[in-house]
Parts: C-alpha cells; structure tokens; sequence
C-alpha cells in the first residue's frame, strides 16, 4: 500500500497546531469566537501534557503493556500507544485536572477505581512503605555490620606479611597442605 | 527425530543420576573404576543434551508441524536466522537451551580437569550433576518440548495429527539482537553454577576458601562477561525494537538478569581480599551461593510468570519445582557450611577504615544493598498480595528513586576503592591521588551545568565519572611511566606493556572506564525529550535542533512480514542543512496478525540519539503519527558496554610474565618522576588486585 495526500483526508489536521482561517469578511463577532477557541485550544493542549505527566504516575491499565499511562507505547501492537486505555485515563485525568483537583488526588481518584495496582509506585503510607523503608533497613544494617567487622578486624593481632599471610591454625594448615597434594592448577 | 529427541532427553537425565549417585559413592568408596564412571556418565550427559537439542532445532528447520512446540513458535516462511531462535523463545525450549548451555560448561569442566584435582573433581561432579537432574526433571517430565499435537479420532481415541503451518515466532523476537541476546544471557545464568559447584565442594571436601577461588577465577570472569553482555544486548533490544524511547524499563525479567550480575560483581570484588588478604572467606562462599541462587531465581521469575500475578504461580507447573529446589539448595548449603565452617577462618588484620579492605566491604555492600532493593521491589506486588490481598505495583520511578544513589555510591567507590592501599592509606597519599581527579571532576561538572545539564543528579554522576575516568588515567599514566622509564618505551607501548603484565588489574580499570561511560549516558535520561504528532506527508515538526519532515511513505513486502515505512527527512539547524533520511517502520508478521513489529529509526551521534517511531496510523484521523524522541548520551551506554567487554577480555589472558615487584626498589637517576611508582596505588605488585 502507498500512502499518499489522496488516502489521507485533506481536512484532518494535526491537533497540536489550529491553522488559522482568515476571510476578509470575517465580523468581529467570529474573530472574537476565533480568539476565545483558540485560547481553550492552547489551554487544553497544555493540559493534556499536563495529563501526561501526572499519567507518568499512574498505570496503564490495558493489562498487556505494564506501562505508565502518561509514557503507554504499547509495545508489540498495532499502534504503538498510548493504546485505547491509555487515553481514556489520560482523559479522566484532564477532566480531573479541569476540576481543580490535585497530583495525588487524581491519583488516589484512580487507586479506588482500579485499586492498588494502578499505582507506579508504591504509596508512602501502609503496607506501601515498606518497599520505600527496606533498601535504606538493609542499607543501615549492612553499614552496621561493615563497622562491626572492621573494627573486629581491626582489633586482631598484626599479621608478619600480607603477602603470605602465616596461618594460626592447625586444621588449616592441614587442610591448606591436603589442598595442595590434592589440586594442581 | 522427535522421539530421538525424547529418548535424548530421558537417557541423559538416567546418565545424570547415574553420575550424582555414583559420585556420592565414588567419594565415599574412592574407587578410581567408579570416580572415572561417574564422570563420564556427566560427559554422556552433556551430549545427550546437545543431541535433544539438534533434535529440536531439527524439527524447527525440517518445519514438522506434528510438534506442538514447533506449530506454537515457527512457521514456513521464517527465515533459518531466527528459526535458530525459536529454540528458546518458549518455555519448554527456554529450560532445554538452559540445561544445552550448562552442559556446554560442564563437559568443558569436566574435560579441563579430567587429570586434575583428583580429590577435588568427585564433589564438584556431584554438584553439577545435582543441577543437571533438576533441569533435566523439568525437561522431561514437565516442560518437554518434543510433545506432539493430537486430536480424537473417529475411534474416540487420541491421534496424531500435522498442521499445514505454524503460529510463527513472536514478532518482538524476529530481531538480529534476539538470536544472540538470550544465548548471552542464559550463558551468564548457567555459568555461574560452576564457581558454585567448586566453591560447595570445596567445602564439602573441607578446602580452605582460597582453593576453589583460584579454581574458578577465570569460569566467574567468563560468567559474568556473557551475563554482561546478555544485559547490554537485552537493553539494546528494547531500545531498538520495542519503541518507548527506553532500553531499561525495570520489568520483571530485566530486574531478574540483573539480581545476579550484582552479587556476581560484589564477589568478583571481595574475592580479591580473599586471595591478597585472607579475609572474606565465609562471605565469598556465599556470595557465590547467593549468586548461583538469584540465577535460579531469575530463571523461575521470567518463566513461571509468578510476577505478573502470584495466582500464576499456582497454575504454573514450574513454579513449585523451582521453589523446591531453591529450598533444597538452600539447605544444602547452609548444612554444608555449617558443618565446615571452620575452614574459613580469616586470617588477616585490619589497620584502617581507610584502606583497600574496608572500601571493598563499602563496595560489597553497596552491590547487595543494590541487589536487595532490586529484589524486594521485583517481588513487592507479589509480597503484598499476600499479605494485604492489594496487589501494589511498582515500576520504573521507584526503582529510580532507589537506586540512582545506590548507583552514585558505587561510582564513587569505583573511583576511590583502587588508590587507597592495603591495610592504612595516609593523608598524603590520598591527596597525591586524589587531587587530580577531583579537579577534573568538578571542571566536567561546570562544563555539562554550561553546557544545559542542570539536573543535580545528573552534575554529580558527571562529576563522579570523570573523578573515576581520570584515577584510571592517573593509574595506567604511572604505571606506564615506571615501564617507560625503566625500558625507555614510548608511553603508549609502555601502558601496553602495564597492561598485559597484570592484566586481570588493568582489565579491571578498563571495565571501570566502561561502566563510568555507562554511567555517562544514563546520566543523560532526564534529558530525554520527545514529541509524538500525526502527520500528514509534507508535514514536518521540530525536536530540539532537528526538523523532521516526511516526505512519504511505502510498503515493503518481505517474505515472512508485511512492512508499512515511513520516509523521514531530517534537518538540523536554523539553516536546515539535511542531515538524512529515516525510514522507521511497522511490520506485519504472518500468522501473528494480533501483533506488530516496531523498527525504530535512530540517527545517533555521541551528543544526542534522534529516535523516530512509526506509531501506526491513527485510529481516530487515519494518518500516520511519527513519535519522535531526542536522547541524549545514549551511545555512550552502548560504547561503555563495549569496553567492558574489552576489559573483561583483557583481564581472562594471562599475564605476559611474571610482574615485576617494584615495590622498594632504588630509583633510576634519571627518572625522578617515578617517584609515585612507590605509592601503594601505582606499585607493581605480585599477583592480583
């Protein structure tokens, strides 16, 4: 199939850009509707990108991309995003945004529709905080344990040579020299 | 050849078991007749394994549409390329290429030693043994992937029947990258069983720790190149073929090929103490346990689907076996170690928390702090489903948040851990080292802010990388200099020479330098813009300093895909001085017609990617919409992958001879600047570090 201007309508026009239409006989009347359309145009497009963003913080809820709504690409279908569930929600989150409400609002406004698997990431609340608490838990834990050890270390007897170190131990010395008989490189 | 298959199949896990329970009794007996019958039951099979999989691959390219794997993965006119991927692009042949790769280890482990370590090679025979039947298990009584496709007959009993054509491969897997990515990946994956086996039976056969690391040196290096390798390729894929403008999401699968590359390069690290120093013998045997586990792990989240809904889990019928045999590995294990712990005694003293020592236990834990949050948030939707009934998901912007100061931290440990010395680290030497590259790091770090980069995290990871690129700099500079002063060589030579000398340390600094170029373009995502526009042919649109213009469109009928490719010109330029043209495309595989392909048009320079998608048409205008995204420093990421490649190549030869101990040695007259030869960082020392 080859694409041409004949199979694409001629009257389709890009949505982010409103070609302006100008006739000598337009009345003030039309201009001034003309000015009003355009300002709700540009207001609506600043909207949606908006919508986009605050969609980057919630889910596509399509089942088959695991993505964002505000980044759906959908990979592997026909039209590579966002898909059809994508914009239905980036437009809920226009109108929402239209209502005044709020980032977190409108997330929340999503979370009791969908429930908890519209989140992108975990709340800071509940249950959800403990994803956001764990890596710092295990971060202070293993700082603990790295202070501990050093200091353990620290506080054994100095050892003649790092570069052969001497063995303490009998059962290593044994071991060390049945290693040797057993293995060759 | 499907029944030969089969038949493979099942006679190498009989061999499996003969050479795990024949190797047990081989211990205990020591019977030379039966340590040798052992072990060449494990050889058997191994090639029984390669002979099943021929058999597949067989079945694949002779298009046998009697075989239900074949109808659900191939069709005629798939071209031969990707019918070798078809091997692995479902479960059955996925866990089949597992136990073909792993054979491929194991009969080279196997033959290496054959003559050596006598005492040594019946435990380790054992263990891999041990993870042969348990992939073999799967491959024969759970996932098989010769069954063939049946129907009730007339009779009302089941008969064999052919399909005229199959379903075709996955078109997101008909790709150049897919054919070799897997293969990588599942190579890192199994490799690391063999560090595993010889550290386990190093401890079953109570070694001291330091035995087996020296065994494995070069198998982990080797695992851990492919597991590398098989990341880079899998980001490339996504960034090439699925469209989103990304190359690293933190899905499941790719959080899961990253877990035991972490641990994998925390123990390539702390092993470094063990051999040097003595210390972190306990810690080493189970890093590399914990690694060969994350591998299993990683292996049993991509397949069972147990992330994608914890209810998959309970209809998975691999799920449960994985689960069993993590347990039984865990507890093999920890009885192991438990009852010969006293073979990992440390020997050695620490006298500073600035010294080489510590800044490898900072780095270790930075990596298993790294893998741990990694881990929980992979697993956290399936973690709350249980215990909340809500399952909570958790994408990209959580691990961002997590773990780009975790990835600061260990840029910073990277520039800073090689120049602190054993043991103490004085002021003095600090500042020798470390001035310089602080110097270049903060001028890196005001040009990018000049250059528009204001992002702080963003400052600081240019600021850290350079710190790190000019320590290796400095590293190499002063090691060259002693060779160069000593022999009279040309620097460039000279810094050869250093490197083939000690190439397991100067490959270590190239790998370094890879990963700071890694760092370099990942840096550059918060940059990233992009805009998506339908566009009618003529119409152009702008993105940064290019204009792009398109200029038509055609189709493209290839034998396999129908593809629909946009023509884009672009300009750059106030003076729109035509750069090129794209040509992204969507492709129509067939017997897929549910699905599409993506191939993205991407004019890439060091500065920026311009990435153009063919979204599709639009359903609501019916006109084409072009997705358009400026991406800057992502070669670099490609470019750092190659390097550490380099480096990892660099660091598997051996040295050139035997290095020269410098360390104390008088000064020649006539190179005074080789001064620094006698720091701890630039001293040519035996060995490894």
């Amino acid at each position: 199939m080859r694409l041409s201007n004949a199979v694409i309508p001629s009257e389709a026009r890009d949505v982010l850009f409103v070609r302006r239409r100008t006739k000598r006989t337009a009345s003030l009347a039309v201009l001034l509707a003309f000015a009003i359309g355009s300002l709700w145009t540009t207001q609506l497009a600043a909207q949606s990108e908006r919508a986009k963003q605050v969609g980057m913080h919630i889910k596509c809820m399509c089942k088959g991309c695991d993505m964002t709504a505000g980044g759906c690409a959908h990979p592997g279908g026909a039209f590579s995003g966002p898909c059809d569930s994508a914009k239905a929600e980036l437009r809920q989150i226009d109108d929402l945004l239209a209502q005044g409400k709020s980032e977190q609002q409108i997330i929340d406004a999503f979370v009791a529709q969908y429930g908890t698997i519209a989140y992108v990431e975990p709340p800071k609340h509940g249950f959800g905080l403990v994803a956001w608490i764990m890596p710092f838990f295990y971060f202070l834990l293993g700082l603990a344990l790295v202070v501990f050890i050093v200091r353990k270390w620290a506080m054994r007897p100095a050892a003649a040579s790092s570069a052969a170190p001497p063995s303490h131990n009998e059962v290593l010395d044994r071991a060390r020299a049945q290693a040797a008989r057993e293995t060759e490189d | 050849m499907d029944v030969f298959g089969s038949f493979s199949l099942l006679l190498a896990f009989v061999c499996a078991v003969y050479a795990f329970v024949g190797g047990i009794a081989a211990i205990k007996t020591r019977h030379p007749l039966l340590i040798k019958s052992t072990r060449q039951a494990g050889m058997a099979a191994c090639v029984l394994i390669f002979l099943a999989t021929i058999s597949l691959e067989y079945l694949f390219f002779s298009d046998n549409f009697s075989m239900a794997y074949v109808v659900s993965h191939s069709n005629r006119d798939l071209s031969t390329f990707y019918k070798i991927a078809a091997l692995w692009s479902g479960q059955e042949g996925s866990l089949l290429f597992w136990s073909t790769l792993l054979s491929i280890y194991i009969l080279s482990v196997l033959i290496a030693y054959r003559n050596k370590n006598g005492e040594l090679m019946p435990y380790v025979g054992v263990v891999l043994a041990g993870v042969q039947i348990f992939f073999l298990t799967l491959n024969n009584f759970v996932e098989n992937p010769f069954k063939t496709l049946a129907t009730v007959g007339a009779s009302g009993l089941l008969e064999p029947f052919t399909r005229m054509d199959g379903n075709g491969l996955n078109p997101l897997l008909q790709y150049p990258e897919m054919v070799i990515h897997p293969p990588n990946l599942y190579s890192g994956y199994t490799g690391f069983t063999i560090p595993f086996a010889f550290a386990l039976a190093a401890l079953l056969a109570r070694y001291p720790g330091e035995k087996w690391i020296h065994l494995t040196r070069k198998w982990t290096m080797i695992a851990w190149c492919f597991q590398s390798i098989g990341i880079m390729l899998g980001a490339h894929w996504a960034y090439a073929v699925l469209g989103w403008g990304g190359y690293w999401g933190w899905d499941p699968v790719e959080n899961a090929s990253l877990l035991p590359w972490l641990t994998g390069t925390a123990f390539l690290h702390s092993v470094m103490m063990q051999e040097k120093r003595g210390m972190m013998k306990v810690w080493n045997v189970w890093l590399v346990f914990c690694t060969f586990l994350l591998c299993i792990l990683g292996t049993f989240l991509t397949r069972s689907g147990v992330v994608s809904s914890v209810h998959a889990f309970a209809n998975s019928q691999i799920g449960p076996w994985f689960v069993g045999f993590i347990l039984l590995t865990l507890a093999v294990c920890f009885t192991a170690y438990f009852k010969n712990r006293d073979y990992l005694k440390s020997e050695n003293q620490l006298d500073s928390m600035v010294s080489r020592e510590s800044s490898f236990l900072f780095n270790n834990l930075l990596f298993l702090v790294a893998c741990i949050a990694v881990l929980s948030g992979t697993l956290f939707p399936v973690f709350s489903e249980w215990f909340t009934n809500n399952r909570i998901s958790v994408g990209a912007p959580f691990f961002n948040k997590i773990m780009v100061p975790i990835g600061l931290a260990i840029l910073f440990l990277t520039g800073v851990g090689p120049l602190l010395a054993w043991r103490k680290t004085s002021a003095d030497s600090m500042k020798r080292n470390f001035g310089w590259p602080l110097i270049a790091g903060l001028i890196a770090a005001v040009l990018f802010f000049i250059a528009g980069y204001h992002e702080p995290a963003s400052l600081l990871c240019f600021f850290l990388c350079f710190f790190v690129f000019w320590t290796v700099v400095l590293e190499f500079y002063r090691g060259a200099k002693v060779i160069s002063a000593r022999t009279g060589m040309d620097m460039m030579m000279s810094a050869h020479e250093l490197a083939m000398r000690n190439t397991r340390r100067y490959g270590g600094y190239i790998v370094h330098f890879g990963m700071v170029l890694v760092f370099i373009g990942i840096a550059g995502v918060p940059f990233n813009k992009d805009v998506q526009k339908t566009m009618n042919i003529g119409d152009s649109m702008k993105l940064g300093p290019y204009t792009l213009s398109l200029q038509s469109a055609d189709t493209k009928v290839e034998k396999n895909y129908t593809a629909q490719r946009m023509i884009v010109e672009v300009l750059e330029g106030k003076d729109q001085k035509q750069i090129m043209m794209l040509y992204p495309e969507k492709r129509q595989f067939q017997g897929n017609e549910q699905a599409a392909g993506t191939m993205v048009a991407i004019y890439s320079t060091l500065r920026q990617d311009l990435y153009v998608v063919y979204a599709g048409m639009d359903p609501d205008t019916n006109m084409p919409v072009i997705h358009a995204f400026l991406n800057p420093l992502v070669k670099w990421i490609w470019l750092g992958g190659v390097w550490v490649v380099m480096g990892t190549l660099l660091a598997l030869m051996p040295n050139r001879r035997t290095t020269l101990v410098l360390a104390g040695a008088p000064e020649p007259a006539a190179a005074p600047a080789a001064a620094p030869a006698l720091t701890p960082s630039a001293t040519l020392r035996e060995g490894h570090d």
